[in-house]
């Protein structure tokens, strides 16, 4: 029976607590049974019977020490008030003695039995907690998104399970290492004693990092127990790392494709859409410089204006681009903020007054709708592109309807924009969405073919959905925006 | 002009540097450039200018941190340059203390509007006459008496309502971030209450503009504030 484990009674309580109850126990059967004597006279045999109560209950409950209390205290009751002569401890009779060695016998295997079951429960119970530690400690690193979270998640659970005076974590991931800490500081007097017991977190293709346990002085050496428990620990940290720099590599390696992939698209359709404006740029300024105009012409002015209108064509066409790339590179952050639907709607149609006269354009979006939290500039970027995208598909003098109201659970805020466009076909109704996408590629329409890409783009980061749908006489875009 | 109204550019594109000193000298400003935040510092603190136009992207420092410096000894008007998109630098630039913005790219038009009323603000704050009845188109707000007038009628406006409106207009022409509007016209407590200045502007909208839809008075800027574009 180890030391540590056997002595502290079951029950709790400090030592000299139950010496005093072993005492009390023994004195209460004895008053017990000098009570049910004064009815009548017990048998002795009953008596010495009776005494291994507490004998028997103090070696269970409280160990060694207190059973051997009651043995005695149990013994010279029993001896002063029930063994004739009573009243006195004098021992006559040799049988007595045997009394008091059974009385004895009979604690200590009681007591070795019962430490030998504690011991039992304890390593079980050490099991159970060391199976315990290893499930939340995998369930733990399963759920780390990130090498410095697996890594405190490998802290946490080996200083739980091993109670050193200090642990380190140590892992050698880009840009620069964790190195994560736990206990007390390590005195730096380079005595063998303060040294480290140190795991390297190998794997199959190098050294990762490494955890380095300080323990007791007194503790040379680490159980093969502990020692089993760390290298678990060890190979659990190493697979979950692992899976992170894998998912991750996968991760980079798909945007990189995706960008790509862009990229060469982007260059082919881009060149083109750049070049047209700059060509008429070039050629009024070319002419504006010959002389050629008069100064006060009407062909001055037109030039003038030409100029004026393909550079705020041009700069559309770069804020979009730029819009893009933020969008494929998951940095479009809308600066969200309550907004009233209704006033972008206006600006928006307001600021394509000219664009829009050859169309009519019917706006419901109710003044009492609940404030939306979106950015405003985005969601004006969505309704411009929506808009320009019907213009540009849509015949002239027909006509376009916006509304918008709350879903029915007010949970979203549902917009449609419906024209009287071609239907699109089923297939592609989804694609037109897509980057690029022309649902007739020889058609040429002119436009940086990323319009509605940003508008889903916008309304994703938003956290709504945006989709299209062919109606009897056009093509609705429908989007929703939740309500906080 | 014997002694004509100086800008200092502080801009790292030579090309802005010299459309920008080409058109203001042009407009009988004087005009001197800046290529970093540094060599602008140096210029402001040597030659006090009147007014600076400011771009938000230097190499060396900051905008927002010129405009901080600045501001810790100095009321030169400052208008600051900067792109689409940057709506949050823009908002701490003017919350920091510049006093107007443009987005490249923009027109002459705009630019010389906002240089006006930078300038005017200034000399006001400088002592000069301060306006108390603002105009625009057939809306007058009278500072002084607390009365809005349209078509010199007045016009019924809450507490509330009068002081969003007295706020802008003796501002009028400027741009006010929405913080600057929440802080002043509510409690400072209250700034992040957008939701209230959308619903109280709305309102102001539907007693003073021809048509809320389109304002012409209490012009929306996108992700920033509020301007009130008032005669001139």
């Amino acid at each position: 029976m180890s030391p540590t484990r056997g002595s502290p009674s079951i029950v709790g309580l400090p030592a000299p607590a139950t010496y005093g109850l072993a005492l009390a126990l023994s004195f209460a059967t004895g008053g017990a049974l000098l009570f049910f004597d004064g009815f009548g006279p017990v048998n002795k045999t009953t008596i010495a019977l009776v005494f291994l109560l507490p004998v028997g209950l103090s070696a269970t409950l409280w160990g060694l020490a207190p059973g051997i209390i009651a043995a005695g205290t149990s013994f010279l009751v029993f001896n002063y008030f029930f063994i004739e002569p009573t009243h006195s401890f004098t021992i006559h009779n040799s049988e007595d003695l045997i009394i008091l060695a059974a009385f004895l016998c009979i604690t200590v295997l009681t007591s070795e039995l019962v430490g030998r079951i504690r011991s039992n429960l304890a390593a079980a119970t050490d099991h159970e907690q060391e199976a315990l530690h290893l499930y939340e400690f995998s369930n733990l690193l399963a759920t780390s998104q990130t090498e410095r979270a697996a890594a405190q998640a490998l802290l946490d659970k080996i200083d739980l399970a091993l109670k050193p005076i200090r642990i380190e974590v140590l892992i050698e991931s880009s840009p620069q290492p964790v190195l994560l800490a736990k206990g007390l500081s390590v005195p730096d007097d380079g005595e063998v004693a303060s040294r480290p017991i140190v795991e390297p977190l190998q794997t199959a293709r190098g050294l990762m990092g490494e955890i380095r346990i300080w323990r007791d002085r007194d503790e040379k050496s680490i159980s093969d127990t502990d020692e089993h428990i760390l290298k678990i620990f060890a190979n659990q940290g190493v697979f979950a790392i692992e899976r992170l720099r894998l998912s991750e590599t996968a991760r980079k390696t798909k945007i990189l494709e995706e960008s790509d992939r862009f990229k060469s698209l982007l260059l082919s359709s881009v060149s083109h859409e750049l070049r047209t404006p700059l060509a008429a740029i070039k050629a009024s300024v070319s002419s504006l410089r010959s002389g050629a105009v008069e100064w006060n012409s009407e062909a001055r002015t037109e030039l003038l204006t030409t100029i004026e209108e393909e550079i705020d064509h041009l700069n559309v066409l770069v804020g979009n681009l730029l819009d893009m790339s933020r969008i494929e590179a998951g940095e479009l952050k809308p600066q969200k903020k309550p907004n009233m639907l209704r006033e972008i709607v206006s600006t928006v149609s307001g600021r394509m007054r000219t664009q829009l006269q050859s169309y009519r354009l019917f706006v419901d979006v109710p003044d009492e709708l609940p404030l939306v939290n979106v950015d405003y500039v985005q969601m004006q970027q969505v309704f411009t592109n929506l808009l320009t995208n019907s213009l540009k598909y849509a015949p002239t003098a027909s006509t376009i309807k916006i509304n918008a109201a709350p879903a029915k659970d007010s949970r979203f805020l549902e917009v449609r924009l419906a024209n009287q466009s071609m239907p699109v076909p089923a297939a592609d109704l989804d694609r037109i969405f897509d980057k690029f996408y022309r649902i007739n590629p020889s058609e040429r329409v002119t436009g940086s073919g990323l319009g509605l890409s940003i508008c889903k783009g916008i309304i994703e980061a938003h956290g709504g959905k945006i989709w299209a749908e062919n109606l009897p006489d056009g093509l609705a875009f429908h989007f929703t925006l939740p309500l906080s | 002009m014997a002694n004509p109204t100086h800008i200092l550019v502080i801009d790292d594109e030579p090309q802005i540097l010299r459309a920008l000193r080409t058109i203001l000298t042009a407009k009988q400003f004087r005009v001197s450039t800046a290529a970093s935040g540094e060599e602008g510092l140096a210029i402001t603190a040597a030659e006090q200018p009147d007014l600076i136009i400011l771009d938000m992207s230097l190499p060396d420092i900051e905008g927002i941190d010129i405009c901080r410096q600045l501001r810790e000894w100095t009321s030169i008007p400052i208008i600051i340059l900067s792109v689409r998109d940057s709506e949050k630098d823009k908002v701490a630039a003017l919350d920091a203390g510049a006093d107007d913005y443009l987005t490249k790219p923009f027109g002459i038009e705009e630019l010389l509007a906002r240089v006006r009323v930078a300038l005017r603000h200034n000399n006001q704050a400088a002592g000069a006459s301060k306006r108390t009845i603002v105009r625009a188109g057939h809306i007058e707000v009278d500072l002084a008496g607390f009365v809005a007038r349209r078509d010199n009628a007045e016009v019924s406006l809450t507490a509330t309502e009068f002081k969003l409106l007295a706020y802008l207009a003796s501002h009028a022409g400027r741009v006010l971030t929405h913080q600057m509007i929440l802080s002043n016209v509510w409690e400072p407590a209250d700034v992040d209450k957008i939701e209230y200045l959308r619903v109280y502007v709305r309102q102001l909208r539907k007693k003073l503009e021809d048509d809320p839809e389109q304002p012409k008075l209490l012009v929306t800027e996108p992700g920033i504030g509020y301007r009130f574009l008032a005669d001139e």
